[in-house]
């Protein structure tokens, strides 16, 4: 069996506002970190020939937007194909074209700017079909709402849990140089903040954020050249659930639970909970981080109370870059949870620096409420 | 005047009155102008303030105006009636816009309902028409008629329809093989269709006259729909919906094309150059993309400079920033200004007048805005260089 390696990561610091900045400048600041990083560059020969970009047309207001950007990814003259996906599958998609034997290299970035529009919750609303979904108002924020009232019933999750989460989540992220929200909150302070849409509370939720990642993927054989502590993708897989609201069972993890099978399946894990040293997990919404560990098998189905009560989070490493609720773009929220696995293997996470981790999980999601998971198993 | 689609000019002014809404008026003070052009055409000032309505013909010039449609009255009666698509029109130059634009597309939508053209009087032939959509194979088994209508008065005609082996067919004139001829005023003809005079009553008054098989004539009854009027079988299921998803934005412009900006307000173009190769890039980009470099020396160039090329376009699209439509038609040009590279041309505007005059390699200037305030409207066109 071939494998693939992530040789280097780059992560652009969240913020709120990158009015400084176009998204063009961010992507070849990342770039040059990569190159920095690995030396590597974009030769016919032994160069990267191969590239994957990540955006989202909507958020990037143009048609096919990596069009625009082509230079800042170093794929001028060279192949590129855009992933219109949460960003952890953009490293599944470059990591099949490394494993179909095509190329042996690839570079990946992705970027996106959630404060370029006036509202993300606008730009979500244009996920739903025109005629229904979107007149009635669904977004990503309120649809996860539905989902949160349904999951915390079933685990028994109430305010104070939520609370523990983000607080417990920022005192990490104050350790990430790359994250967004790194201001210590209290447990009263989150309790207190305002609705908006109940049970989410505005501190449940991720804060705007801009940012964009890099990655460098390559062969077994090629690995080598650009890092002395490669990590290997050992397991990958996404799962898609039904796109109408009313046809899904939204507190089953129903998705989540098949694309985690199949990614440790291919990795090779019975037990999640014996084999797994770390978990990165896409948490837009404070009460998906004990839910998207159920769906995992971490956290015993339908125990997400106990599992806060009894320190879980910590038992088993999750988030310990504050996660993405200390603010990531949506489109990359499973990207930088596999840049921060990444890290953390080799053993470059600086204060935030896990001990004795060997494998780890990256996971993302987009979609109202969790439609679509990707999970990606990562070894050192 | 004129009909369009089915409405005339005045038909559409003329019932703003009953379709305007006080409540979605809330604020607006604003004077909408029409000028309508051709012989059919004319201008319309409609005037709305403290949440009424004020709509008036116009003769002479239009004045105070909030905003002015220029247009024709096909593609006005069209656009107003969803048969032409405003968008293309709008692009292809058939609609102009002068003023704030903004006030046709949020405001005006919201203070009339809907237009619809007025109930047309249905004649005969409306009816005769529909027949064949309207023939019911399944009632007509083994029935083998011609039945003539010989529609008298206003409106009236001959027509033979013939039904055979469960088909039905129409034809002009009255067959000389009709089973059954029936002779009526078309009044008569149109108010029985409408089930607006009893059938028997109109035969016993003698308003219906009967020739040939009075049988055939019972029978044709069951054969066919009812005539409706104006409703085309599953319409109200096709419905196609009609919407503009807007969401405001915030570009940044960065320290690389804030810089092109800024240096547009002093008359001055800059563009980067690579390090490595040495090319210009223009407008500046971060990078220069052959030679994967980051770019930070700015070098100035132009201002004037050499055509390389020449687009004639004959259609507009609206400034997205604006909303407003350039005259066409207008002409695009590739310049390679002064001290630029030789591959990197810079795309603007050659002047209205020189559109017939400019050619590939002739000097041009630019002209600028007399207020320059960094944005790309700053630079107005460029002419040639005499």
């Amino acid at each position: 069996m071939k494998r693939v390696a992530i040789c280097a990561v780059a992560q652009h610091k969240n913020e709120s506002d990158i009015w400084y900045k176009r998204f063009q400048g961010m992507l070849l600041d990342i770039l040059e970190e990569i190159q920095t990083k690995t030396g590597m560059d974009f030769s016919e020969q032994r160069g990267v020939r191969s590239v994957v970009s990540c955006s989202d047309d909507v958020f990037d207001a143009r048609t096919i937007s990596d069009n625009g950007v082509t230079d800042v990814l170093g794929a001028h003259y060279r192949e590129e194909e855009k992933i219109a996906q949460e960003g952890l599958n953009a490293v599944g998609y470059a990591m099949s074209i490394i494993l179909s034997g095509h190329e042996d290299l690839v570079y990946l970035a992705g970027h996106c700017k959630e404060s370029q529009p006036e509202s993300r919750n606008m730009c979500t609303n244009l996920g739903y079909d025109p005629f229904y979904g979107r007149p009635i108002g669904l977004d990503f924020t309120n649809v996860a709402a539905l989902q949160a009232r349904e999951y915390m019933h079933k685990s028994g999750i109430g305010d104070e849990h939520l609370a523990d989460v983000v607080v417990r989540a920022r005192q990490w992220a104050s350790r990430n140089p790359y994250a967004n929200a790194t201001e210590l909150v209290e447990k009263g302070e989150v309790m207190a903040s305002p609705m908006l849409c109940d049970p989410i509370r505005r501190l449940h939720a991720y804060p705007v954020s801009d940012g964009a990642v890099g990655m460098l993927l390559a062969s077994e054989e090629r690995a080598r050249e650009f890092t002395d502590t490669p990590v290997w993708i050992t397991g990958f897989a996404n799962c898609m659930d039904s796109y109408f609201l009313g046809d899904r069972d939204l507190s089953s993890n129903f998705a989540l639970k098949k694309a985690a099978a199949n990614a440790f399946r291919r990795a090779g894990i019975k037990d999640p909970k014996k084999a797994i040293d770390l978990v990165e997990i896409m948490d837009a919404y404070a009460y998906q981080q004990p839910m998207w560990l159920e769906g995992l098998g971490l956290c015993d189905e339908g125990q997400g109370a106990r599992f806060i009560e009894e320190n879980g989070p910590a038992t088993y490493n999750v988030n310990l870059s504050g996660g993405m609720l200390a603010g990531n773009p949506i489109m990359l929220g499973g990207l930088y949870r596999a840049a921060e696995a990444v890290l953390q293997l080799k053993r470059e996470a600086g204060e935030h620096q896990a001990a004795d981790v060997k494998r780890a999980l990256a996971h993302g999601t987009t979609g109202g409420a969790g439609q679509f998971h990707t999970v990606l198993v990562l070894e050192i | 005047m004129t009909e369009y689609y089915g409405s005339k000019l005045e038909d559409i002014f003329n019932s703003m009155e009953d379709r305007f809404r006080p409540e979605g008026a809330e604020g607006v003070d604003a004077i909408f102008c029409y000028d309508i052009a051709g012989e059919d055409g004319g201008k319309w000032q409609v005037s709305v303030k403290d949440k009424e309505l004020r709509v008036e013909k116009v003769e002479g010039n239009l004045k105070g105006c909030s905003v002015t449609i220029i247009t024709d009255p096909e593609t006005f009666i069209g656009v107003t009636l969803g048969k032409i698509d405003a968008g293309e029109a709008f692009s292809s130059g058939k609609i102009k816009v002068d003023g704030d634009i903004g006030l046709l597309t949020n405001i005006l939508p919201k203070l009339f309902t809907k237009y619809t053209p007025p109930a047309k009087d249905v004649t005969s032939k409306d009816i005769i028409d529909t027949v064949v959509e309207r023939f019911r194979a399944d009632k007509a088994e083994g029935i083998d008629i011609v039945i003539g209508y010989d529609i008298t008065g206003e409106g009236g005609g001959k027509w033979s329809v013939i039904v055979k082996d469960g088909y039905c067919s129409v034809k002009e004139g009255l067959d000389p093989n009709c089973t059954v001829t029936m002779q009526m005023d078309a009044k008569v003809f149109v108010g029985l269709n409408l089930g607006l005079i009893d059938g028997t009553a109109a035969f016993t008054s003698g308003k219906v006259k009967i020739e040939g098989d009075m049988g055939a004539a019972a029978l044709s009854a069951g054969m066919f729909e009812r005539f409706k009027v104006g409703v085309i079988e599953g319409a109200e299921e096709l419905i196609s919906l009609k919407c503009l998803p807007s969401i405001d934005q915030r570009f940044a412009t960065g320290p690389v094309m804030g810089k092109w900006f800024d240096g547009l307000k002093e008359k001055k173009f800059y563009a980067t150059k690579c390090p490595v190769c040495g090319r210009t890039q223009i407008p500046p980009r971060e990078i220069c993309a052959l030679c994967r470099v980051r770019c930070t020396d700015f070098v100035e160039l132009g201002p004037k400079g050499t055509v390389t090329l020449i687009d004639d376009v004959y259609y507009a699209s609206p400034d997205p920033l604006t909303g407003e439509v350039r005259e066409t038609p207008y002409a695009g040009v590739y310049i390679v200004l002064d001290g630029a590279s030789e591959e990197e041309a810079f795309a603007h505007e050659i002047k209205k007048e020189d559109i017939d005059r400019i050619k590939p390699g002739m000097r041009v200037r630019p002209v600028w805005a007399e207020k320059r305030v960094g944005s790309y409207k700053d630079l107005l066109y460029f002419e040639i260089d005499e």
